[in-house]
């Protein structure tokens, strides 16, 4: 009951900021938001399932890309197009996810980095479904249900996307499965001593994390009402990376801890280092690997514990 | 009693060297079976080879009846025969009795859309209580919530054994527990060992040193090179020849 | 035929750039089981390296590669220094550095980026723009010195492993740390060496790519890519692997783009797909490494 009063208090509150903020602000929060959603599957598929991967960006662009193309391309009415991008998400995800079993640790990394890569390329040379380099636009949010859900609407929208996502997470990781992930991410022979199938645990995994990124994605798609090649390419995917890491690694916390840092980092950094605010993401990478892997969450345990 | 697995002709070879040769055993529902040798003499690939880690050249491995030679590690524990590790295997990321609820991985029902639905809730809190019991059961209960990688030797041993039991096997296989412990702790795992075969669940131990070992089997089972050397009552063994002479010269002779 | 022996040459001196990348890789994981991704940003940084020398400094060609090379050897070595060693000595998973350069990655990229700004920068070709025909063969000046000079490197490498001590303590470091330190090889100067070592080989990689294609902050992850599909195809065993792989990967992209009837853009995913096909089907590559 407390644990329910929380959630929903979290909820108003994190809605009701939409409506004291300018459009400006929305909009950084908007992505901000989405970010986070990103940060707390890429958590679970990293630092819990403790697959290194660099493909979920290119889920987040397979949600975008899909829904605008369904939607506009396709024609679909809007549950049919949803579930289609869905759809779509999983079977690309099965596809990577299955061969890539038998791959370890940077192996994967790479396997998964050269399909997101592919995808960019697949975009560039995709001609009019996918826009090519300029990627598409000039599209909006459709009337769902006779309702126009754009504008500070939509910023509620995400909110509560963001916080199904982390229940959904939260339920799993505190489950039997979630304990199957860990298990077989510590040690996979003892995993399968105890019954866990540890093909079929990593499959799943990366399959549940891959759609939640590709739903965010189609909420992103509408936040901007564009959607272009270069968003979803290998620096976002390196930038999710150092912020789950320095937030710390397998903590949802830690995973929202890292992503409010880095992403808001830039906005205050600026006048300093113009463009370059990744030199500081990376140097905070090699930092936090060096002195604090458990990351800024371990950083605030131990201060905590005091 | 009835046969609980049953091992027939059972050979595995390693390139040039065989490092089992058409062994033969039982182990009946309840008891305790001790297999023994030196060094060398087949214990581990026979272990492995039961719990699907191997797969073997020839013969077959029967488990309740039905054969589960060649099977992938994690089907054949899902029949109900688990086992430990000879240098413990704790999943580091995890506290104690998280680590003996992954034991229990088999039991769980929830699907994954209950889980994501909240239904799951009531069978967690019930495994983890049953996982609580098993913990007491080992004698871990202050560590329940500790980090496993602070755990001594001996207490990783015995995390090993809870996780196996969360598992509700009928057949549980230990890897020469003993090794490594104390006489204290030797005693306690004596115990321990007991309290299992009391509950109904079948024990294959493998073990070197037969000071833990003969006390405790209800049979024992001995093999050099490969093959078997001896089979019946602990006191039988005791007095073989054979036994008497692949033991000579070793640290572990009986006396 | 005329066509394939056409762009046979231009497509060999592609090959021994991946080559020489994939060989950069495989002289740090041998010994120490760690994946530097940063291979593609210190080819980068050698790019401009030799933009900085050559072109902006106008030293003689000689005296800036060989400038640039020494360079890159303290670049590696102290990449090692500071995102390795310290990970190495805390006996961290290999993961945990691998990450770290990932990091370093992405400070290498954004230094080059914050000294020379994001427009290209212009590498001299050392003989100029001419070409030479050796029979049905006919390539550029430079296309020959790229296969002439990794030729020479990869000959020294062989020569390295195969026939001396020093290249001996490398590999019984790469079949087995422990045993080798126990045998007494400083793993420490071995880990430093073998960065270092790197670096130099990917800067030379980098200068000698970057007249063709510009010194540009954004060239190193496809180079890292391509070093690295080079590496997999060739198998991460052998020096010849990677000259092999390179030379396939190489092969591949030219064909795929001359005769595929598909929108040249693909050739670029020429090496994600032979990646991935590699990766999930012969991971350990077409040479086996010696027993």
């Amino acid at each position: 009951m407390k644990r329910a009063v929380l959630w929903v208090g979290g909820a108003v509150v994190l809605a009701a900021a939409a409506f004291f903020m300018g459009d400006y602000h929305n909009d950084v929060y908007r992505k901000l938001l989405l970010w986070i959603a990103l940060a707390l599957s890429y958590n679970f598929i990293f630092g819990i399932a403790g697959q290194v991967t660099f493909s979920h960006f290119a889920f987040y662009g397979i949600g975008a890309y899909g829904i605008v193309i369904l939607l506009f391309y396709a024609a679909l009415p809007w549950p049919l197009a949803i579930l289609g991008a869905i759809a779509l998400c999983v079977v690309l995800a099965l596809a990577v996810a299955i061969p890539a079993t038998r791959l370890e640790g940077f192996y994967l990394a790479l396997a998964t980095m050269a399909f997101a890569q592919l995808f960019i390329v697949v975009l560039n040379e995709g001609g009019a479904v996918t826009g090519g380099t300029g990627g598409l636009a000039s599209y909006r949010l459709p009337r769902i249900l006779g309702l126009d859900f754009s504008g500070r609407t939509y910023t509620v929208v995400i909110v509560l996307l963001v916080l199904a996502t982390a229940a959904i997470l939260r339920r799993i990781d505190n489950s039997w499965f979630g304990r199957a992930c860990r298990a077989v991410r510590d040690n996979p022979e003892a995993a399968a001593a105890m019954g866990i199938d540890v093909a079929r645990t990593k499959v799943i995994a990366f399959t549940v994390a891959s759609v939640l990124a590709g739903i965010a994605g189609m909420a992103y798609a509408f936040v901007d009402n564009t959607v272009n090649p270069p968003i979803f390419g290998l620096e976002n995917a390196f930038l999710l990376l150092f912020m789950v890491i320095v937030g710390g690694t397998g903590r949802h916390a830690g995973a929202v801890v890292g992503t409010v840092l880095l992403y808001l980092l830039p906005f205050v950094l600026s006048p300093l280092i113009g463009q370059h605010h990744a030199l500081v993401f990376g140097v905070l990478m090699v930092a936090a690997i060096l002195l604090q892997p458990r990351g800024l969450i371990g950083l605030y345990d131990r201060v905590a514990r005091r | 009693m009835s046969l609980l697995l049953e091992v027939r002709g059972l050979t595995k070879r390693f390139g040039g060297l065989t490092a089992v040769h058409d062994l033969e055993f039982e182990v009946r529902a309840g008891e305790i079976l001790g297999v023994i040798g030196p060094n060398g003499a087949g214990k581990t690939t026979t272990f492995n080879l039961v719990a699907g880690t191997y797969r073997p050249d020839a013969g077959e491995i029967r488990f309740a009846g039905e054969p589960i030679a060649g099977l992938a590690p994690h089907r054949i524990a899902a029949r109900g025969v688990m086992r430990t590790f000879q240098h413990n295997r704790p999943f580091g990321g995890m506290a104690l009795v998280d680590n003996v609820l992954v034991g229990a991985h088999r039991r769980f029902r929830a699907t994954l859309a209950s889980i994501v639905a909240g239904r799951a809730r009531t069978e967690e809190a019930r495994q983890r209580a049953a996982a609580q019991e098993l913990v007491s059961f080992v004698g871990l209960a202050e560590l329940a919530h500790a980090d496993v990688t602070t755990l001594s030797f001996g207490q990783g041993r015995l995390l090993e054994i809870a996780r196996a039991l969360a598992g509700e096997p009928r057949l549980i296989l230990l890897d020469e527990p003993a090794a490594g412990l104390t006489p204290a702790e030797c005693a306690r795992l004596a115990e321990i060992i007991r309290g299992i075969a009391a509950r109904g669940i079948a024990v294959l131990l493998i073990e070197h040193d037969m000071h833990f070992l003969l006390p405790l089997a209800e049979r024992v089972v001995v093999l050099n090179f490969g093959a078997k050397i001896a089979d019946g009552l602990p006191a039988e063994v005791r007095a073989h020849p054979a036994v008497m002479d692949a033991y000579l010269g070793s640290h572990a002779a009986p006396h | 035929m005329q066509d394939f022996l056409e762009l046979a040459v231009g497509a060999a001196a592609s090959g021994c750039i991946y080559g020489l990348l994939a060989l950069a890789y495989l002289v740090m994981i041998r010994p120490t089981g760690i994946i530097n991704f940063a291979v593609g940003e210190w080819a980068m940084v050698g790019a401009f390296a030799g933009f900085l020398l050559l072109t902006q400094w106008h030293w003689p060609y000689a005296l800036g590669m060989a400038a640039m090379l020494v360079f890159m050897l303290l670049v590696g070595w102290a990449t090692e220094r500071v995102a390795v060693r310290p990970l190495l000595e805390k006996a961290a998973p290999v993961l945990a550095p691998i990450l770290a350069l990932l990091g370093m990655l992405v400070v290498f990229r954004e230094s080059i980026s914050l000294l020379f700004g994001p427009d290209p920068h212009q590498v001299p070709y050392p003989f100029g723009y001419g070409r030479l025909e050796f029979g049905p063969l006919a390539g550029s000046y430079q296309s020959f010195f790229m296969i002439g000079v990794s030729l020479v490197v990869f000959g020294g490498a062989w020569y390295f492993f195969e026939r001396t001590v020093a290249g001996k303590c490398f590999e019984a470091v790469a079949l087995n740390r422990r045993a080798a330190a126990l045998m007494g090889i400083n793993l420490a100067r071995v880990t430093a060496l073998s960065f270092a070592a790197g670096g130099a080989i990917a800067g030379l990689a980098g200068i000698l790519i970057g007249p063709n294609i510009s010194a540009h902050y954004l060239m190193g992850v496809p180079l890292a890519i391509q070093g690295f599909t080079a590496l997999v195809i060739g198998g991460v065993g052998r020096v010849a692997g990677a000259l092999l792989g390179g030379l396939l990967l190489a092969f591949a992209e030219q064909l795929t783009v001359r005769y595929a009837p598909v929108p040249p853009g693909y050739a670029q995913g020429v090496p994600l797909v032979l990646l991935m096909i590699f990766l999930i089907v012969r991971p350990t590559g077409l040479l086996r490494a010696r027993a």
